[in-house]
């Protein structure tokens, strides 16, 4: 195992420094955007993120309930990210048909709506699924 | 468990999520979708750029279509996977650095280092693409060099950060069998819970990946052309394809006495376009599949540019380069590798789907060769050349 970290750290170093080599050129014009993301990750989102779980962990005390509305936030969340360079695009593209191909914010807005209401059906289903074996226990 | 609050330490973070055994699979995922990235971009790069020793076959037609999908769609899945990945290892980034000991401290900022090249170079690449793809470029510098340069810093990152974890991620990745002997065995109730609660997250943080890849894959899957909602592009435009470049934005004229030249050493030939509507068409069934990731296929009718060549009576079986009307822009010329030109299904188109060409799709005839991408499809052709 030493040797293949040893090979790796090596072929890690020699790829890092070409491309350090190849950005060099537009290194001014990078570095806000190679910086930025980490910090406004850092600094921004994770803690916002954890802020929401521990909200969301004391409003829901179901597991399970808790486990599908993440993940619906976390699907919501993940696609307003990609839909960004939708929505807000700067008008310096020239103009291009076939490009702005559909109403995005409708389309995220129908896109979303399904999403919840999947995971709303799932949420009742599941609600109604674990009542009905546990009766006969509950009254006896 | 209670402390006194302040700057928080990794201990501070409970949540099953951040056990290295996540931490680990979601690295894999992330390293597969990365990988994908990387060797796909690369061929690209080098279809674009090509190296000496570079060939890239023309069958099957889709060949491009399929590598450039999978890029542009393993960067979008790799978005939800690098932000689960970065949350379940969030608490490190609260480890105090051993101060008191050299060597240990030199190893925790080679880490640090090394993970810090990989953050910034993936939410580069990913940040930078997904804009890209929309044709937004809200940046100074030149797309193409910056990302192509990123990749490398991305890989390198990535490389470092596997040498530095290995010992951990093979731990975390073994067996159960085996990582309960090297960890431990006991199977309590607080043990499943966090079980139960690894898989959650794992499992959401995949399924998210595939959501967000089924909301775009509409650009180049055509079933889910109308399904996905933020499809960037998709089958619609003039003629039923999609323009990047209208002939206005090129600023193309065509002049009225518009002939083709076929340029060979030794020999020159010229054709009216009547002339080259005259000859023996052929039609094929090919896509443009961009750098971008759309892709959209259409009927295309035009005469196969080893037939002209051959009508010319010039030279086969290598390159040609091939000009456009366009002056301005880096696509003006493209050369077409002696394999495409070669290949019959390589046609100077005339007509799209049983129309002539509109002049956004490239009027009087354009360039259209199987397994390329669409910027080397060259529009508003003018002249073709066999080199020395």
């Amino acid at each position: 195992m030493r040797a293949v970290r040893l090979l790796l750290l090596l072929l890690g170093v020699a790829a890092t420094a070409y491309g350090g080599r190849l950005l060099l050129p537009q290194l001014g014009t990078t570095v806000p955007w190679l910086i930025g993301g980490p910090v406004l990750h850092d600094l921004l989102v994770a803690p916002l993120v954890g802020l929401v779980g521990l909200a969301l962990g004391r409003l829901v005390t179901d597991r399970l309930r808790l486990a599908w509305i993440s993940a619906g936030l976390a699907a919501s969340a993940t696609l307003l990210l990609v839909a960004v360079p939708l929505l807000w695009r700067p008008p310096s593209a020239p103009p291009n048909p076939g490009l702005p191909d559909r109403d995005y914010p409708l389309a995220l807005t129908a896109g979303l709506a399904v999403l919840w209401t999947v995971i709303a059906i799932v949420l009742v289903v599941t609600a109604v699924s674990r009542r009905v074996p546990h009766r006969p226990t509950d009254s006896s | 468990m209670i402390r006194r609050p302040g700057f928080p330490v990794p201990e501070d973070f409970t949540a099953p999520s951040h056990a290295p055994l996540v931490a680990a699979r979601l690295g894999r995922w992330l390293g597969v979708a990365f990988g994908l990235c990387f060797v796909t971009g690369l061929l690209s790069h080098y279809l674009q750029h090509p190296p000496g020793w570079f060939t890239w076959p023309t069958r099957p037609v889709n060949l491009y279509r399929l590598t450039q999908g999978t890029h542009v769609l393993s960067g979008v899945a790799a978005i939800p996977l690098l932000l689960a990945k970065l949350w379940s290892v969030y608490p490190r980034l609260f480890v105090r650095p051993p101060v008191r000991q050299p060597i240990r401290l030199c190893a925790h900022a080679l880490e640090r280092t090394s993970v810090l090249i990989l953050v910034c170079a993936a939410f580069f690449e990913l940040v930078t693409g997904l804009f890209n793809v929309a044709q937004s470029y809200p940046w100074g510098f030149f797309f193409p060099a910056a990302h192509y340069a990123v990749a490398w810093l991305a890989v390198g990152g990535l490389l470092l950060h596997v040498a530095v974890k290995l010992p951990i991620a093979r731990v975390a990745l073994s067996p159960p069998s085996r990582r309960e002997k090297t960890v431990e065995a006991a199977a309590t109730a607080r043990d499943d819970r966090d079980a139960s609660g690894r898989r959650a997250f794992l499992r959401t943080s995949a399924g998210v990946a595939g959501i967000a890849v089924l909301g775009t894959a509409g650009v180049t899957v055509p079933w889910l052309r109308r399904v996905s909602p933020l499809a960037w592009r998709s089958a619609s435009g003039p003629q039923g394809i999609p323009i990047n470049r209208t002939a206005a934005a090129a600023r193309i004229a065509v002049p009225q006495d518009w002939r083709l030249e076929i340029l060979w050493p030794g020999g020159r030939e010229t054709l009216s376009l009547a002339e080259l509507a005259a000859l023996p068409q052929r039609t094929a069934n090919l896509p443009i599949a961009c750098v971008e990731g759309w892709s959209a296929a259409a009927r295309w009718t035009g005469v196969p540019v080893v037939e002209l060549l051959r009508w010319a009576g010039a030279p086969t079986g290598r390159p040609v380069r091939i000009s456009s009307l366009e002056t301005i822009g880096r696509y003006a010329t493209s050369t077409l590798p002696a394999a495409h030109a070669g290949d019959p299904l390589t046609l100077l188109a005339l007509r799209i789907n049983g129309e002539e060409l509109s002049p956004d799709h490239g009027y009087p005839c354009r360039l259209i060769a199987p397994s390329r991408p669409g910027v080397l499809q060259t529009k508003w052709v003018t002249r073709l050349e066999v080199p020395r």
